[in-house]
């Protein structure tokens, strides 16, 4: 009896559940036909039965128009009946990718990044397209190793990449009375000690740096100025093939001494990029190094109200030693397990057709890392762009090994170094003993290769 | 009530104003509740007012106010977040998910209190447990992975059951109401000839209102917050995004800086639909106006 | 009534509980747990290392930290959180003119996003040019610019924001318990001569007893638990100041990627952390009931 009564309560429940289901995919199916903007890239009558339908990832949204544009061409013009679709994932692509390859539920073509792609062709995700490339593409794309190139075969080819630089504000630099911008550390900590005090009163201050994550601020500007002092930009040492911090030490003093100068922007500890971009906008930062994608956000999201310029980042002594990164390498990869792979492919290279790389760098999206097309590509049409494009002393470093390590990051001990906490010798010491054991685990279990280079020269890397 | 009210002005009206009931104590309550009122709704202000901005201005900071207005900011997250379709699916998941979790959370709260059967301690130590072993996203990918087996993996009924399988929190608080909830009552019932499943439909149920009422409030914002597995059991399936999905869409735009402007403007949108259901439940609180307690 | 029918009719009732927390919860936790044995990237081959997640996680400083400062993060958001809400709903309980309003207004942080909010916070407290700061320097409350988000205040910062999410929730509860309480106790009480004060000690408290032992329990768990406004506002930082618990096992499962560096998923030590987190949070809930229930007695 009493369980009886508890069944009715269920069927209830699932009598009102079942009638919103039969709501929900009514609705489902009255929408399917109205899709939503980010979704769809072709609304072509699907009337043709052999219709090849194929699916494109990405987590690019700054170029999402123009792309849109080109699928849409492609949809109406290719002659093997194909149809693309793109998505258009946020934050969370990367948690996306893993979910959907382990269920079966990935796209056929999906965007690989310069840090997730090794991880993708470890994993299996990716299809190698040595075959499919035609001659004119093999001279025409730069292989670069470890980033599109990996154990010998092609996964993806390069369309734009990213240069590191010094962004400044000229008008502070002027009235500081600084002709050029700065080529040293001890220019730069100079330099935004000067601005600091002709500037401080309208809340003006010489240098600032996206703290929040000490990752993304070293990340773009310890790692360059190292890299153009022939330094591995990650405490990684080609040549011997060991982690070896030692390098940063000047370049964490010069850090700590702007901080401790009052050079740097009052709360930078909690400082996230964008408020950053928005204080330089309004002329309230002396300088900062950042990645090429600075221009596009002064022109589209925060106007700036200064004249500004980028120049290549300082060295530790002023003197080059090696390239700065050009980082990148990579675009589309196809999808290992697709059932479409030709159509695919087809898409693929339709993507890395001149004529539209041409225009992605021209547009402004990104700066084309394929020499053909930045040959003959007009600048690109925003404001500040020069200072970036890329020099003969632009150049893909090489990857540095993944590896596991017990205790505090490397930058997180740096940043606390510059608040004031420990000694700088001994932070290094310490991270090289556990770096290095971390190295050695890596090399006994066969997860990382590391061989010393004797002749790596941080003078000649990438492809040129 | 008026039994209530003439000794105090007796007593303490005379006396000193800041006595309990008199003046200076009523004065003192509405400078608490005004200050606290206050610093509540002072972040949500700066919100409503920074939707309006550039995200130039918002981002610099500084303002309270807007320099320009920029009603476009609600017109572009309107659009960029596909608000009116996304706002359906994200009620719809929120709905059914909170009468789900009402329903199996009440009647389990229902036996754990009233009832008495062999692995109760068990089965209260296993729902204390769901709460505080969260490893958060981790456990989406099994998850998932079931839902594929049950063929539910693109569309939001997969959410749905798992997000009802998320109900020990609900499940305490109405544990909790039930417990002040007077056993004579089903007693007498049960003496009248009434079933279990009787005194939990006509007895337990009508009394629980309050508490049924902030469940339904929690889990309803709790659903309609959901990101990450509306997100991955819609990777396939846009048209069956929610609103949460949806806003997440306005954090990139044309370049690399975050449009928090349009962020803030699609937060402020979001608000007015739980705005409602809040003064829907709102209605189970109102059940006593006669005030317990006299200010 | 008959033993057997009211077992078999409480099995049926608690079965849709049981078997979607059993499939749903348990089962996808003991999926993400067993990885605590092993090195595991979240693919490829899972290496089995024994008690080795536990050895390095004993001398994992930064985890012990963590540990300290979600100790610091919770007792101080239901120091403030617990009282302010109770007052609140007693006052607000009370005919009050506009109390609909005012329970609407303390219930607003609730339904907003943590990830938006914590945008916003950011303009508040921020150093440089934060409203707070501006507003504290122009009414010449303070001379400096207090860094609020900085290493030595960063803390108190995230427990005041966490104490504003958290006020509509619990006042709500509390209300909501109130509501079970009948009017006519409060009627004869005042009859005979309790004033409020008295009111609030002997019948307010000891009636909303289980709402409020199991609502300060949910309160203890869940300020243990939370996470995603330090997320979004600090990351942890400035240096690890607002690193809690389950914000350092998030970022072993999901770190930040960042450019140059290929992320590094440490699945097997992320649950590894995960598991011995929940045992804190476990012990420290047990350790509330136990004194709750020996509180009860002594009553």
């Amino acid at each position: 009896m009493y369980k009886k009564i508890g069944t009715v309560v269920l069927s209830v429940f699932l009598a009102v559940a079942l009638a919103a289901c039969g709501n929900s995919s009514n609705n489902a199916g009255n929408e399917a036909t109205n899709k939503p903007a980010e979704s769809d890239a072709a609304t072509a009558p699907a009337s043709n039965e052999k219709k090849t339908k194929i699916v494109y990832w990405t987590g690019d949204r700054h170029d999402m128009d123009y792309i849109k544009e080109v699928i849409q061409s492609f949809n109406d013009t290719n002659d093997s009946n194909i149809e693309v679709e793109m998505v258009v994932k946020t934050d969370d692509y990367n948690q996306a990718i893993d979910l959907a390859f382990a269920s079966g539920q990935a796209p056929d073509l999906l965007r690989v990044k310069e840090n997730t792609i090794q991880a993708y062709v470890t994993k299996g995700y990716l299809a190698p397209i040595d075959d499919l490339m035609t001659e004119k593409m093999k001279q025409e794309f730069p292989l670069i190793q470890d980033f599109n190139q990996i154990g010998g075969k092609v996964y993806s080819l390069p369309n734009y990449g990213s240069t590191l630089r010094l962004v400044y504000n000229k008008e502070l630099f002027a009235k500081a009375g600084i002709a050029s911008p700065p080529k040293s550390l001890a220019e730069m900590v100079d330099a935004a000690k000067k601005i600091t005090e002709v500037g401080k009163a309208d809340g003006a201050y010489g240098f600032a740096l996206n703290f929040k994550s000490p990752d993304s601020a070293f990340g773009r500007s310890a790692r360059v100025i190292a890299e153009v002092s022939g330094i591995g930009g990650f405490g990684y040492d080609f040549k011997t093939a060991r982690f070896d911090f030692t390098g940063f030490k000047d370049i964490i003093q010069a850090y700590k001494q702007m901080y401790d100068d009052g050079s740097t922007l009052p709360g930078m500890e909690a400082l996230d990029i964008d408020p950053l971009r928005a204080q330089f906008a309004e002329g309230k930062i002396g300088m900062y190094i950042s990645f090429s994608s600075e221009p596009g956000v002064y022109k589209n999201q925060f106007p700036a109200k200064i004249e500004w310029a980028a120049a290549p980042v300082p060295s530790i002594d002023g003197t080059i030693k090696g390239v700065s990164s050009f980082v990148g390498g990579q675009w589309l990869a196809i999808n290992s397990s697709s059932k479409n792979q030709e159509a695919a492919w087809k898409f693929m290279e339709y993507m890395y057709a001149d004529e539209i790389l041409k225009t992605y760098h021209e547009k402004g999206f990104g700066i084309s890392m394929v020499p053909s097309i930045s040959a003959v590509a007009s600048k690109p049409d925003i404001n500040g762009i020069e200072g970036f494009l890329p020099t003969e002393n632009d150049g893909t470093w090489p990857l540095n090994p993944t590896v596991t390590v017990e205790g505090i990051k490397s930058n997180d001990a740096f940043f606390k170094y510059m608040l004031g906490e420990g000694n700088l010798d001994e932070i290094i010491k310490d991270l090289n003993t556990r770096y290095n054991a971390a190295l050695d685990k890596a090399i006994a279990s066969g997860e990382v290769k590391a061989e010393p280079k004797p002749d790596f020269d941080p003078m000649k890397l990438g492809a040129k | 009530m008026k039994t209530e009210a003439i000794p105090y002005t007796n007593k303490n009206m005379r006396r000193n104003p800041f006595r309990e009931g008199g003046w200076g104590g009523r004065v003192l309550l509405w400078i608490f509740l005004l200050a606290t009122a206050l610093l509540i709704l002072f972040p949500i202000v700066v919100t409503l007012f920074g939707s309006f901005m550039s995200n130039a201005e918002l981002t610099t900071g500084g303002a309270i106010l807007p320099s320009v207005w920029h009603f476009e900011n609600f017109a572009e997250a309107w659009v960029q977040a596909n608000f009116s379709r996304f706002t359906w699916n994200s009620l719809m998941l929120s709905g059914v998910t909170t009468i789900g979790t009402l329903i199996v959370a009440s009647m389990a709260a229902y036996v754990v209190d009233r009832m008495n059967f062999p692995g109760k301690a068990l089965f209260v130590a296993i729902q204390a447990s769901t709460m505080f072993i969260s490893i958060g996203a981790v456990v989406i990918r099994p998850q998932y992975e079931l839902m594929i087996k049950l063929h539910l993996h693109t569309s939001l009924w997969g959410v749905i059951l798992i997000l009802i399988s998320g109900h020990a929190y609900i499940f305490f608080i109405l544990l909790s109401f039930l417990k002040g909830i007077s056993r004579e009552l089903d007693e007498a019932a049960r003496i009248d000839g009434c079933s279990n499943a009787g005194i939990f439909w006509k007895i337990i149920l009508p009394l629980l209102r309050p508490g049924l009422g902030v469940g339904a409030l929690f889990t309803f914002c709790g659903a309609w917050n959901e990101y990450l597995r509306p997100l991955v059991f819609t990777m396939n399936t846009p048209e069956l995004q929610t609103l949460t999905v949806g806003l997440s869409y306005l954090r990139y735009g044309a370049s690399a800086a975050v449009q928090t402007h349009y962020m803030l403007a699609g937060a402020c949108l979001s608000i007015l639909p739980l705005l409602i259901v809040y003064m829907i439940a709102n209605k189970s609180f109102m059940q006593m106006t006669a005030g317990s307690l006299k200010g | 009534m008959n033993k057997v029918r009211q077992i078999g009719f409480s099995y049926a009732f608690l079965f849709p509980s049981f078997i979607l927390t059993l499939v749903l919860g348990i089962y996808p936790l003991g999926w993400a747990i067993r990885y605590m044995f092993y090195d595991y990237k979240g693919y490829g081959e899972a290496k089995f290392t024994g008690f080795y997640n536990f050895q390095r996680l004993l001398r994992d400083t930064q985890y012990w930290e963590s540990v300290v400062n979600t100790f610091v993060y919770a007792g101080g958001k239901l120091i403030i959180t617990i009282p302010l809400c109770l007052a609140l709903a007693v006052i607000l309980n009370q005919k009050l003119k506009g109390r609909n309003f005012l329970r609407a207004i303390y219930f607003m942080p609730t339904i907003i996003s943590s990830a938006v909010m914590a945008v916003v916070f950011f303009i508040i407290f921020n150093s440089y040019n934060g409203i707070l700061n501006q507003y504290l320097m122009k009414f010449n409350i303070i001379s400096e610019r207090i860094d609020w988000l900085g290493p030595k205040h960063a803390m108190m910062t995230t427990i005041l924001i966490a104490v504003w999410g958290a006020v509509g929730n619990y006042m709500l509860l509390f209300l909501a318990g109130l509501q079970n309480i009948p009017n006519d106790v409060y009627e004869s009480a005042s009859l005979d001569g309790a004033n409020k004060r008295q009111q609030f000690w002997y019948l307010t408290i000891p009636m909303l007893g289980p709402v409020l032992q199991i609502v300060i329990m949910l309160a203890i768990i869940n300020s243990l638990k939370g996470y995603e406004t330090i997320m979004v506002l600090t990351e942890g930082g400035p240096i690890g100041k607002t690193e809690v618990m389950y914000l350092y096992v998030y970022k072993l499962f999901f770190p930040t990627p960042s450019s140059g560096t290929v992320v590094d998923q440490q699945f097997g030590y992320g649950s590894a952390v995960g598991f011995t987190t929940a045992v804190i949070v476990g012990i420290i809930t047990l350790l509330y009931h136990m004194l709750s229930k020996r509180l009860n007695k002594m009553q």
